[in-house]
């Protein structure tokens, strides 16, 4: 945004507070600089002034762009956008921090870098962290600074998605739709992809994943490295542009739908698709595939932020997990609250995180469901660190991994 | 950013400390205090110190020591206000009560809780629901805004129709005076009768009085069912006497709102239903009660209006519930694409001089040139007048300050009151001694004297200050 334009929408906000209602960072903090119509303004208090002040950088820093605020403001205010602009103003006084610098570089260098420091990641990692007994994820052996004992990390498999999808043969005859799978499940959850790919060809669609896709961007806009999202976009872009015969365009990340929805010069023809709502437009033959198979599991359903606040996406993956398992499907008690993970929010402000997390926790102990459901993996590796938290035996996973489990049910 | 040097502040919050205040309940830095001073009004300023006491005896010493050296106090809720109650003064201290949020106790027998002033007025709603017991009250901002600054500013909402206000429910208090010493008012009796009615006092006082700590509401058993329908009238005047005939026929609904032409149109495109063209004044009903008792007074609705209502919907489920209530919930940012600004009063009248002012304001709108939306509460006479212009234009600006001049005389011509439900504040004070005579605002005075001798207890609200005469 221009400096007027956000002029213009930090004037929007009339501080009535609804923010207060449902901010997760309030809830934990009652700050009122940490609600949304405080921290606007200080935005707005500091435009002329050049100096951050320290309350005014951790103020910007608490948030998890979880757009609860931006859901339930009436004036339609855009304020996660102008705390990534705060970010970026931020980075651009304070440079971004080191930590963040090195990834960011990292993501943008995907062919050669990433894949080959997070494979050697896969060797190296037990000598640091142990499986978890029961769940997928780490927890360190020693002390580590910023980590404690019950900080679940993604373990880090010896093979990504793409190593997978070259070995893959597909069966010919398939209508093609293009698969963004982020890069959660490219580097961390392989398995959720190829999950994701099994029922898409069950449907009768050969998900197609351009090798040269990157980041969807949602990282570094969120840390206020505009340049380093710019930079991602414009490639995906180009990638989108290259595949323009396809027309729909998948993804079992909320984050990246997200992101990916509101990228402004999208190919006219294309269409960017959360996987449950490209489910629910073949909902006929779903249904008839799935047919009397049904998982007899109690199962309960946590709304990633990116997808319910982000793109309104509420109704179709509840559609979806009444399909996989019927009666055993039970609410949870506010299942539209964050759970505290917010990107890269969970490790450097821990505490609230997981304070945000314990109530999160105890909603979903409530329903005795043995499987958290979300669809964001994110979402799941907080949700699984819940779990270890609250000493608790359920255990997080995508809706789509658990169709593709019932779909391959009696297919050998 | 440099502090300036102040020796009183300084000296004050390390007495707070030896009285056990945390660092993390001390509020110094500048941009963290300068997040203490606004409400909804759009008004700031930056209080000297923010205080955020945990409990009942961290305000007494809190107090006790400011009274010691005369600083001003000034207690804040949500802030979610709409007359200025909480905006403090630049020397004064801000008192957010936020993080007392405790629910003490809710006494199922006596149908009674017992909360601390920070609890969210929609947590304490749910939480009392969940044992089947109802508190009625319901502000627009009942999921941000405080009991406490609920009581302060004596909040109502839709249900007062049938259920009341806030004043209603409080049965007892426990509050700190300017100097530090606690006292208490009510209890759990039903029939209380010993001594002054200091509850009814301090409900209401905006935080003038006293500091509240402690509160006890009277609960009621909840309504088994509820009914919305959504009428539409030819003519404010034609939605009245529907009005004044639901009651004489025994009809008694828990909410009646209204919209008025202006907002009608305001909203008309995007419903997920369609209203006749003819559409002038729409009026939401909600029917409360048991189960048989909602079927037979919607029945009679229905019969009663058949004719007279161009359109009559019934919500069958919660979902065309949340349908009808769009149209009312989808106002408020449906009428800001009508004008930069708004000028939003709250005035109140009796339910039977609505048609009257609505008339009125209409002539006033085409005088000043200047678009007037009216809704809000019609089954207790509470009407939300929205002034609609560009305030950066100094000539509408002018003209919206004339508006608010005669729409509170309009309004009390008619036996109304400057506010229904938001409070004087410091945003109506001026307007005061149009609605009280000299000797009534001198008894209020004398009140304010004797709790508040020095006046240090948000100071600015309610009387008109020295500036205004």
């Amino acid at each position: 945004m221009t400096s007027s334009l956000w002029q213009q929408e930090l004037k929007k906000c009339v501080k009535c507070g609804a923010c207060m209602a449902v901010c997760p960072i309030y809830r934990q903090t009652g700050r009122e600089e940490m609600v949304a119509r405080g921290k606007l303004n200080l935005i707005e208090r500091l435009n002329d002034k050049n100096e951050l002040p320290p309350g005014w950088i951790d103020a910007i820093d608490n948030c998890l762009l979880c757009c609860s605020c931006e859901e339930n403001c009436s004036k339609g205010v855009k304020i996660t956008e102008i705390i990534a602009d705060a970010r970026h103003r931020q980075t651009e006084q304070l440079g971004l921090n080191p930590i963040k610098k090195s990834a960011f570089s990292l993501l943008k260098n995907r062919f050669l870098s990433l894949p080959r420091f997070l494979k050697a990641g896969s060797f190296l990692q037990w000598l640091l962290w142990r499986r978890l007994p029961r769940h997928s994820g780490l927890v360190r052996r020693l002390p580590l600074p910023g980590l404690d004992e019950k900080t679940v990390i993604p373990s880090l498999p010896r093979r990504h998605l793409d190593d997978y999808l070259k070995k893959k043969q597909t069966a010919s005859g398939l209508k093609p739709v293009l698969y963004f799978p982020g890069c959660a499940t490219r580097y961390l959850y392989p398995q959720m992809g190829l999950d994701l790919l099994y029922v898409l060809e069950r449907l009768g669609f050969k998900g197609v994943v351009p090798e040269e896709l990157n980041c969807c961007g949602m990282v570094t806009w969120g840390s206020g490295d505009q340049k380093s999202n710019q930079e991602l976009k414009e490639r995906n872009l180009e990638t989108f542009r290259k595949h323009s015969d396809i027309k729909d365009i998948v993804t079992g990340c909320a984050s990246c739908g997200h992101a990916l929805k509101e990228y402004e010069d999208l190919p006219k023809e294309c269409e960017i698709l959360d996987i449950s709502e490209f489910l629910f437009r073949h909902r006929e033959k779903l249904e008839q595939l799935v047919g009397a198979k049904q998982l007899d599991k109690k199962i309960t359903y946590h709304d990633p932020c990116h997808l319910r606040k982000g793109q309104g996406i509420t109704s179709q993956p509840r559609w979806l997990l009444k399909l996989i398992a019927g009666e055993n499907f039970i609410e949870m008690r506010h299942p539209e609250r964050c759970c505290g993970a917010g990107g890269t929010f969970g490790l450097s402000h821990k505490e609230i995180s997981r304070e945000i997390l314990a109530e999160k926790a105890h909603d979903t102990d409530a329903t005795g469901a043995e499987i958290v459901t979300s669809g964001c993996p994110g979402c799941l590796l907080q949700l699984t660190e819940g779990a270890v938290v609250a000493d608790s035996k359920w255990q997080a996973q995508h809706p789509i991994s658990l169709l593709a489990d019932l779909l391959r049910r009696g297919v050998s | 950013m440099t502090e300036p040097v102040n020796p009183i502040r300084n000296q004050f919050i390390d007495e707070l400390k030896q009285s056990g205040f945390t660092e993390k309940q001390i509020v110094v830095a500048d941009e963290s205090r300068a997040c203490y001073g606004y409400d909804a009004t759009r008004q700031s300023a930056d209080p000297m110190l923010v205080l955020l006491p945990d409990n009942g005896e961290q305000v007494e010493s809190a107090m006790r020591l400011a009274a010691k050296k005369e600083l001003k106090i000034f207690p804040r809720g949500a802030a979610s206000g709409m007359s200025g109650g909480s905006i403090p003064s630049d020397d004064g201290i801000i008192l957010s009560l936020t993080r007392m949020k405790r629910i003490l106790e809710i006494d199922q027998e006596n149908m009674i809780a017992t909360v601390e002033p920070g609890v969210i007025t929609g947590e304490l709603q749910e939480e009392v629901s969940r044992l089947g017991l109802f508190y009625p009250p319901d502000p627009a901002s009942l999921a941000f805004s405080t009991i406490g600054g609920n009581v302060a500013e004596n909040a109502g909402g839709p249900r007062a129709v049938k259920y009341g206000v806030t004043a209603d429910y409080v049965m007892g208090l426990e509050a700190v005076l300017i100097n530090g010493e606690k006292i208490k008012s009510g209890n759990k009796c039903v029939k209380s009768v010993s001594g002054y009615d200091l509850t009814s006092l301090l409900v209401g006082s905006e935080g003038t009085l006293a500091v509240i700590t402690k509160i006890l509401l009277k609960l009621l058993p909840a309504p088994e069912a509820v009914k919305t329908s959504l009428l539409a009238f030819p003519s404010m005047t034609a939605a009245a006497l529907a009005i004044t005939a639901m009651f004489k026929n025994q009809i008694d609904p828990s909410t009646i709102e209204f919209l008025d032409r202006h907002s009608v149109n305001a909203v008309r495109e995007g419903l997920p239903f369609s209203l006749p063209e003819e559409a002038d004044t729409v009026l939401l009903v909600e029917i409360d009660g048991t189960a048989p008792g909602v079927l037979s007074q919607s029945q009679k609705l229905k019969e009663l209006f058949k004719d007279d209502a161009l359109l009559l919907i019934e919500a069958k489920n919660e979902s065309e519930r949340e349908q009808l209530w769009s149209a009312r919930r989808r106002l408020s940012p449906a009428i800001a694409n009508l004008a930069p600004h708004k000028i939003n009063e709250d005035i109140a009248v009796p339910r039977s001089a609505i048609p009257a002012v609505i008339a009125r304001l209409e002539k006033l709108s085409e005088k000043i040139a200047l678009p007037i939306v009216c809704f809000g509460h019609a089954g207790d006479g509470n009407i939300h007048v929205n002034v609609m212009l560009n305030k950066d234009d100094p000539d509408q600006a002018r003209r919206g300050h004339q508006a608010i001049d005669e729409i509170f005389a309009i309004t009390l011509e008619l036996g109304g009151t400057l506010s229904g439900e938001h409070g004087i504040g410091n945003t109506k004070s001026a307007y005061f001694d149009k609605e009280w005579s000299p000797p009534t605002i001198a008894a209020m005075r004398a009140i304010k004297k004797a709790f508040d001798p020095d006046n240090c207890l948000n100071p600015g609200k309610i009387f008109p200050t020295q500036e205004n005469h």
